[in-house]
């Protein structure tokens, strides 16, 4: 008989504790493994930066990123060495310009060659999903017909059993560690997204390891008030993290507006190699930590990124 | 009102105006950041009121009072009707609930198939010459929106008789062949440039001239295409947008991030100050 795959069962220890608070270093440092595979939540907005700094100032190697679209998280650990295969569809920084890092490491295999599989955005979310409900694959009308098939040999075309239409089929997959950012958690990791929540939940779920940060932690009272916005249960979370701004220079809903200026800043500095290694050395490696780095972008900027976005979408809960 | 055409355009505006010619009012709308979204808002604000945008992040149906910066902006969010998940509004697609997509790309071929993946160059797929972004969303738009439109500006290095790679397809070898390969979006309505609009033949599903816009020739537009160009029975000249049109898309991008070079020369303190005027107008 193979071994039924996706079952959570092996990886419960740390979820059923009732107080699961952790420093993002001590949870990086406690999930994060060298060779491991890992998965960020967010889409064109609400990115996980603080996260990819923490696991660069760590110096993880060798791991797999599962993606649909990182930016930051993708970009970056591209560039620090940090990856050696991605399964993405898609890596850049949106209006802030193309990925540099990404560029590099694919056209020049700068600094090291990194195995590369495309995907979509709704078909890693699929596969994502498929880990989550504990199933081997997942079938759809994506990908059918492009050349993601020709050069991706884990989509699989077959006829539908039923009807014999044709469909692709993409593979589960299980990340070691999710990285999740939300709204609020309570203590035991039942997490909160007030704003959208592209693939977090089946992320969360599909992984074997799940780190919860947020930008509030409240009492699981509150967290009843609003029960229909509780997306991750606590059963499935490892790790929670009170990490507020995780995502700047990003937006995140209801919270602060994107800091788009610092963003071209950024995307200015890594369009060469040196640029990048040098913004590094000052943004990650010269912070000790998210909150050092804050310091660093300065409090009253993140004020006025905060007070902006509460004229526009304040937080009604 | 009468509408009244203008001469004081830029070629951008005009690509944005005749985007947001293709949506009817109704449409969900599946609109990438940048111009397709202030064509999609012009729309809104103009002959399609009750047509709903949508971003990939799960945002639908926003009306925002500022530019948005991204799909998953917090502009996204504002006055939405419906907040949730990338996979949720991706299955209300496969299951034929988007009416329209927005999509781009670096090549084009005769057939309406686009590669926004990498352009091989001298290399190939492992190692190209440029690696762009990927698909994020757009083959999943390809294949599964009611009807597609791409914008791209007209010129002979993207526009070719083979892209390098086939991220969206669009109807793949003509004729029959989108329906065959088990694709059921409608593929491509029309090809949007900066020099003229093409749509495609009803049954052989080949890239077609239907219109030139104003001060550009059927030999301007040959000129960039490396196939022989398939006309419609009449090639008409473009209708430029009107002043209102015009107005709106300024309006709508008072600081040029989409349609000039706004964000280069942006610092935070303008940014912000940006926000807070957008906001003011917006209100009233």
């Amino acid at each position: 008989m193979p071994e039924i795959r996706g079952n959570a069962a092996q990886c419960m220890d740390g979820k059923k504790k009732t107080d699961k608070r952790m420093t993002l270093h001590d949870a990086v440092a406690a999930y994060v493994h060298d060779g491991g595979s890992i998965v960020f939540s967010g889409m064109g907005g609400a990115q996980c930066v603080a996260h990819a700094y923490e696991i660069i100032r760590q110096k993880k190697k060798d791991l797999t990123l599962i993606g649909d679209s990182p930016c930051d998280a993708g970009d970056m650990l591209m560039g620090a060495g940090v990856l050696k295969r991605a399964e993405l569809a898609w890596c850049g920084y949106a209006v802030a310009g193309l990925g540099p890092n990404y560029r590099r490491i694919v056209e020049k295999k700068i600094p090291h060659e990194m195995e590369l599989i495309d995907y979509s955005n709704y078909t890693i979310g699929l596969r994502l999903m498929a880990g989550a409900m504990g199933l081997p694959f997942l079938p759809t009308r994506s990908l059918l017909g492009s050349d993601l098939m020709t050069y991706n040999k884990d989509i699989k075309e077959m006829a539908d059993p039923y009807t014999g239409e044709t469909v692709a089929l993409v593979p589960a997959v299980h990340p070691d560690v999710a990285l999740i950012h939300c709204s609020r958690a309570d203590i035991t990791g039942n997490a909160q997204i007030f704003g959208f929540t592209a693939n977090a939940e089946n992320a969360a779920r599909a992984a074997k390891h799940c780190i919860i940060t947020c930008e509030e932690i409240v009492d699981t009272d509150v967290i009843r008030q609003h029960p229909h916005a509780t997306c991750i249960p606590g059963y499935a979370v490892d790790a929670v993290v009170h990490l507020p701004f995780a995502c700047h220079p990003w937006n995140f809903p209801y919270d602060y507006a994107y800091d788009i200026p610092f963003h071209g800043e950024q995307t200015r500095a890594f369009k060469t190699r040196e640029g990048f290694l040098a913004w590094l050395d000052e943004w990650c490696f010269g912070t000790k930590d998210h909150e050092a780095y804050l310091d660093k972008v300065g409090r009253k900027r993140l004020q006025k990124l905060k007070d902006i976005e509460q004229k526009f979408c304040p937080k009604h809960w | 009102m009468e509408a009244k055409h203008t001469l004081e355009y830029t070629p951008t505006e005009l690509m944005i105006v005749i985007s947001a010619r293709e949506i009817e009012d109704g449409d969900l709308v599946f609109a990438g950041v940048g111009n397709p979204t202030l064509g999609a808002l012009l729309a809104r604000m103009t002959h399609a009121p009750s047509s709903l945008i949508a971003t990939e992040s799960g945002c639908i149906g926003p009306s925002p009072k500022r530019i948005m910066l991204g799909i998953g902006d917090n502009a996204g969010l504002e006055n939405c009707i419906a907040l949730g998940s990338l996979w949720r509004l991706f299955s209300d697609q496969q299951r034929g609930f988007v009416d329209i997509g927005m999509v781009g790309g670096a090549q084009i071929d005769r057939f309406g198939n686009l590669n926004s993946t990498a352009i091989f160059g001298e290399g190939d797929y492992f190692t190209p010459a440029a690696r762009l972004p990927g698909s994020g969303g757009a083959n999943d738009i390809a294949n599964c929106a009611k009807r597609t439109v791409i914008s791209i500006p007209l010129e002979r290095r993207r526009f070719l008789e083979k892209v390098d790679y086939i991220t969206s397809p669009g109807f793949l070898t003509g004729d029959d062949a989108r329906r065959q390969a088990g694709l059921p979006g409608g593929g491509p309505a029309a090809v949007i440039t900066d020099k003229c609009i093409f749509r495609f033949h009803p049954e052989t599903k080949e890239m077609m001239l239907v219109s030139v816009h104003p001060g550009t020739t059927v030999e301007d537009v040959q000129k960039e295409v490396p196939w022989k160009l398939l006309l419609a029975d009449e090639v008409t000249v473009t209708p430029p947008p009107t002043a209102e049109e015009v107005a709106m898309i300024r309006a709508l991008d008072e600081d040029g991030i989409y349609t000039g070079t706004g964000l280069k020369t942006l610092t935070f303190d303008r940014y912000i100050e940006m926000l807070e005027r957008s906001l003011a107008q917006f209100s009233e």
